[in-house]
């Protein structure tokens, strides 16, 4: 299988250590090019296998603070303010995300001014200057971030968080990459300072680049990366994180609608034929924004109560202000994720039983052929807005070789909706989701009653403000009866201030 | 190389792309207008196998103008995705759904855009289901009361954010009678009411959902000559009679104006100084100017940025804004504080700022710098057919064309340092200013 032979260029590393030792290159195989002669920009990702699972013991938020003080601070040629000065004509940027794996530095500029651009951009990554005043600025941002914007603007950005620490909580993926408040007040320059040294070497890393670049550009990007320090840092081990049964935090918060997401880990990666069966599975119950996904149907076309149903089998971390998926976020273990926008408080429990309901039906009794065919279709054709842009199409390169997929996941996918039987998705559905062992997060005021209510488990009858058809008033009732059982010791109620804190 | 496999061939060659050409817009491009008045603007892109194609309504919550119905262009726009007699919603979804269409749409002030990127072979397809759905939709009134319970969740799930509450309580200050003074989803008691609106919303439709207003935008593999008998076909028959909505005019503000709101949540004191702006002209050099002025005085690169948020660290964030509107907009410069006790000795620095540029002209360099920035902005951002349509929707809502496009970055290059102070002393005046500040009530 492809997966299992090769999984992240770490081991292609080890495969041919010559090819870095001793040279100033960055080696060719650690390359990852997407030639668009026709595009007048040129695009740079360049690839550091280093994030939140790498911050050391205390220091929860040091890969994301590390990645801001190369992107956003001075480095040793210019002042913070230098650079913008410098950039500012250019409309050209470079900026850096650091998530649970993978830490990504990106830029892109106009052809012309590539010149001008490209010192400033390496700079940022070889010659950082790591100014107390510039960590100081970071991590106020970071701590507005966590304290107030998180736990206060967006329930449902808290919901998918609290969910994603709770679910891996004692592992390296525990925390969000933001990092918790304890562990960011407690960083300091030194900590920087080494984690950059560590983690930031010419053999942790990948070179991509996209567009009209030319293959001077590329050597001397080799060259100029290649003086970096040596050094591979150990691979931290893939989290394991089993659920016992169903278990629930309820997060206590004055909010005018209560926002609801749960999950939990499911054993399957990009690039394997099962998960591209799972993948139209999980389209047809609840594609990301698409209003004809089944979710979506239930819960917000014939009811109303909120925005929007989504269901996932990959991250897709700011999913509120993205249509599509984002790229640079991958992850070896994965979760399978079911997102419900915020619902009128008087009806949180009658949204989630609706929720598991729907969710318990596919487990059970899988597609059908009709929407199995719908599916296949939409999935062919839509992929191809994944990527039309060239910095996108970049992402989706550097993401194939995160997951050792021997060309490209977006081929695969648009081949496979032509290969794959409905057999093939019943089977990876009853396979890899389950109805026993789920993770529920809800975000809402008065949770000690809806912690009530979840252990009497008593019905949880609707009304709503307008008519609603007879076939829907009776669907409700089997959806204010649909059983959700949770032992007392599995409910957890916290605090939204309790949250994030170390 | 497999890994260019086909995504690859949707990638673009900007034709004459140089920034330092006469006209900035680098593609050619056909502008039809129907008999019955539909604008058509299509633009032939080498971008194998993809058509980005935009339905722009030339009403927004601007058109709003009865009491009480405030948020009902954001509402239609949810309930043009309810379907037709020939094309119920169920069928209208498994029809596109089918196609792998990449469809969605927004409202805003001044427009409403329905946009769909789908395969270039299934043009007529969409054709056909978006002229029916824009002139023959069909709802029933549970089917419009259920959508307006969707409408008030995406309400409490956007209030929970402390600038919406900024901006809800901005607008309601700084306009008296114009349809400004609510935000784009509207008051909450009038998002409450609208169940019961179903009769306001098949006139709502009558009224403006009409060929002679509005424009169609198609960028990407398109022919233009097949594209537009397919235009004749199905949009042909559509009935012209838009109704222009009796927009009271906002007269000049008397005097400065300022408020406070409280959120209930925890957040960082926000500062928002609003000044009465003028509508979007390609002409009106000083407002022209402005666009300049608002990045030269509060960009990253103004004096004030790196004094308040690099040096001092007293700001988070500071931003400023001069958008383009069909009527009088706010002019917005926006903080958000660290301490609350700072509060004043910001908003004095940015007073200071303004009026050094009402008497200082700006450094010529910084001025032609930020000549050269907007012009690759603008030329970086062309990159797909979704982009080059969907980043001249709010142009074609203005003035039907997209000929303001070249004439707006023509005139960015006229732009003298005199023109911004003229800007300054024109626009940032006490007499014209709202300022409204948050504070969280649990921070």
């Amino acid at each position: 299988m492809k997966i299992a032979s090769g999984l992240l260029f770490c081991c292609l590393l080890i495969a041919h250590p010559s090819r870095s030792l001793g040279g100033d290159m960055v080696p060719e195989e650690n390359i990852v090019e997407v030639p668009v002669p026709n595009d007048p920009t040129v695009s740079f990702r360049i690839w550091f296998a280093v994030g939140s699972q790498n911050d050391p013991d205390g220091k929860s938020g040091l890969a994301n603070i590390t990645t801001s003080m190369l992107t956003q601070a001075a480095t040793q040629e210019n002042t913070y303010e230098e650079i913008l000065e410098k950039l500012f004509p250019l409309a050209a940027g470079y900026g850096g995300s650091s998530t649970v794996e993978m830490t990504v530095l990106s830029g892109r500029t106009h052809r012309d001014n590539l010149g001008e651009y490209y010192p400033l951009f390496l700079d940022a990554i070889l010659r950082p200057a790591f100014k107390e005043e510039d960590l100081e600025r970071i991590r106020s941002e970071v701590l507005n971030f966590l304290e107030n914007t998180l736990r206060y603007s967006s329930d449902e950005e808290l919901g998918k968080a609290v969910l994603y620490n709770d679910i891996f909580a004692g592992t390296p993926y525990g925390h969000i990459p933001a990092g918790t408040v304890e562990g960011v007040k407690s960083i300091t320059i030194e900590d920087v300072k080494r984690f950059y040294g560590k983690h930031y070497t010419r053999e942790n890393l990948i070179i991509g680049i996209a567009g009209s670049y030319d293959g001077e550009t590329l050597g001397r990007l080799r060259g100029d990366l290649g003086t970096l320090p040596e050094g591979k840092p150990a691979r931290v081990p893939v989290p394991s994180a089993a659920l016992d049964g169903l278990t629930v935090t309820v997060v206590e918060k004055e909010a005018p609608a209560t926002a609801m997401s749960m999950g939990f880990p499911i054993e399957i990666l990009r690039g394997s034929r099962e998960w591209y069966a799972l993948a139209i599975a999980n389209s047809w119950f609840g594609e990301h924004r698409n209003q004809s996904s089944h979710l979506f149907q239930v819960i917000r076309e014939v009811r109303g109560l909120n925005y929007g149903d989504y269901s996932y089998i990959e991250h897709f971390p700011g999913g509120g202000g993205r249509m599509r998926p984002p790229q640079n976020v991958c992850r070896r273990q994965q979760i399978f994720e079911v997102w419900i926008r915020p619902v009128p408080n008087e009806a949180r429990h009658f949204a989630l039983r609706a929720a598991l309901r729907e969710y318990t039906r596919l487990v059970e009794n899988g597609m059908t052929r009709e929407d199995f065919e719908l599916t296949k279709s939409f999935l062919k054709k839509y992929v191809l807005h994944y990527a039309t842009t060239t910095m996108e199409r970049l992402g989706y390169a550097l993401d194939d070789r995160f997951y050792g997929i021997d060309g490209s996941h977006l081929e695969l996918f648009r081949e496979m909706m032509d290969d794959i039987t409905l057999e093939e998705v019943n089977a990876a559905v009853r396979k890899h989701l389950q109805v026993g062992n789920m993770h529920i997060v809800v975000v809402t005021p008065n949770a000690e009653s809806f912690r009530e209510a979840l252990l009497r488990d008593s019905p949880s009858p609707i009304s709503y403000a307008t008519p609603k058809p007879a076939s829907v008033l009776k669907e409700d009732e089997e959806i204010q009866m649909f059983p959700v059982k949770v032992r007392p010791r599995d409910i957890r109620v916290v605090g939204v201030e309790d949250i994030f804190v170390k | 190389m497999k890994a260019l496999f086909i995504v690859a061939s949707v990638v673009l060659l900007i034709a004459g792309c140089d920034p330092m050409a006469e006209t900035i817009f680098p593609y050619a491009y056909t502008t039809e207008i129907l008999a019955n008045g539909l604008t058509v603007i299509m633009i032939p892109m080498d971008s194998p196998g993809l058509v980005a194609y935009y339905s722009v309504v030339r009403t927004g919550s601007r058109d709003e103008v009865e009491p009480g119905k405030s948020g009902f262009a954001h509402f239609f726009e949810h309930m043009m995705f309810r379907g037709t007699k020939k094309y119920p919603s169920s069928v209208y979804d498994s029809l596109i759904t089918s196609i792998g269409a990449s469809t969605n749409a927004y409202t805003t002030d001044d427009y409403t855009a329905y946009h769909l990127n789908f395969a270039a072979e299934d043009l007529e397809r969409v054709m056909e289901l978006e002229s029916d759905r824009f002139q023959n939709l069909f709802y029933e009134k549970p089917a419009f009361q259920t959508e307006a319970g969707a409408v008030y969740g995406e309400y409490k799930k956007n209030i929970t954010n402390p600038h919406m509450l900024l901006y809800e309580k901005t607008q309601d200050l700084a306009y008296d009678v114009h349809t400004y003074k609510h935000t784009v989803i509207g008051f909450e008691q009038d998002i409450k009411a609208m169940p019961e609106a179903y009769e306001y919303s098949q006139a709502f439709f009558r009224r403006y959902y009409r060929p002679d207003n509005v424009v169609l935008v198609l960028a990407g593999d398109i022919d233009t000559r097949a594209t537009m008998a397919l235009v004749e076909k199905y949009y042909g028959a559509w009935e012209e009679g838009y109704v222009a909505p009796d927009i009271s005019l906002e007269p000049a503000q008397a005097g400065g104006r300022t408020g406070e709101v409280s959120y209930p949540g925890k957040t960082l004191p926000i500062l928002n100084i609003a000044y009465k702006g003028d509508a979007f002209d390609t002409e009106n050099r000083a407002f022209v100017a402005a666009m300049l002025l608002s990045d030269l005085a509060f960009g990253e690169t103004s004096d004030l940025y790196k004094k308040l948020y690099l040096q001092e660290q007293k700001v988070e964030s500071i931003s400023s804004s001069v958008p383009r509107n069909r009527d009088v907009p706010l002019f917005e410069v926006y903080a958000m504080v660290k301490e609350e006790g700072d509060l004043d000795y910001v908003r004095a620095q940015i007073e200071q700022t303004i009026e050094q540029y009402q008497t200082v002209p700006v450094d010529a360099k910084r001025l032609s710098d930020l000549q050269r920035r907007k012009k690759y902005s603008f030329l970086m951002n062309l990159d797909t057919p979704d982009k080059v349509a969907g980043g001249l929707a709010r142009y074609v809502a203005l003035t039907a064309d997209i000929r303001c496009v070249d004439e707006l970055y023509s005139a960015f290059d006229s732009v003298t340092p005199r023109d911004i102070m003229n800007a300054a002393k024109k626009y940032y005046l006490p007499g014209r200013r709202t300022v409204v500040v948050l504070k969280g009530a649990r921070s």
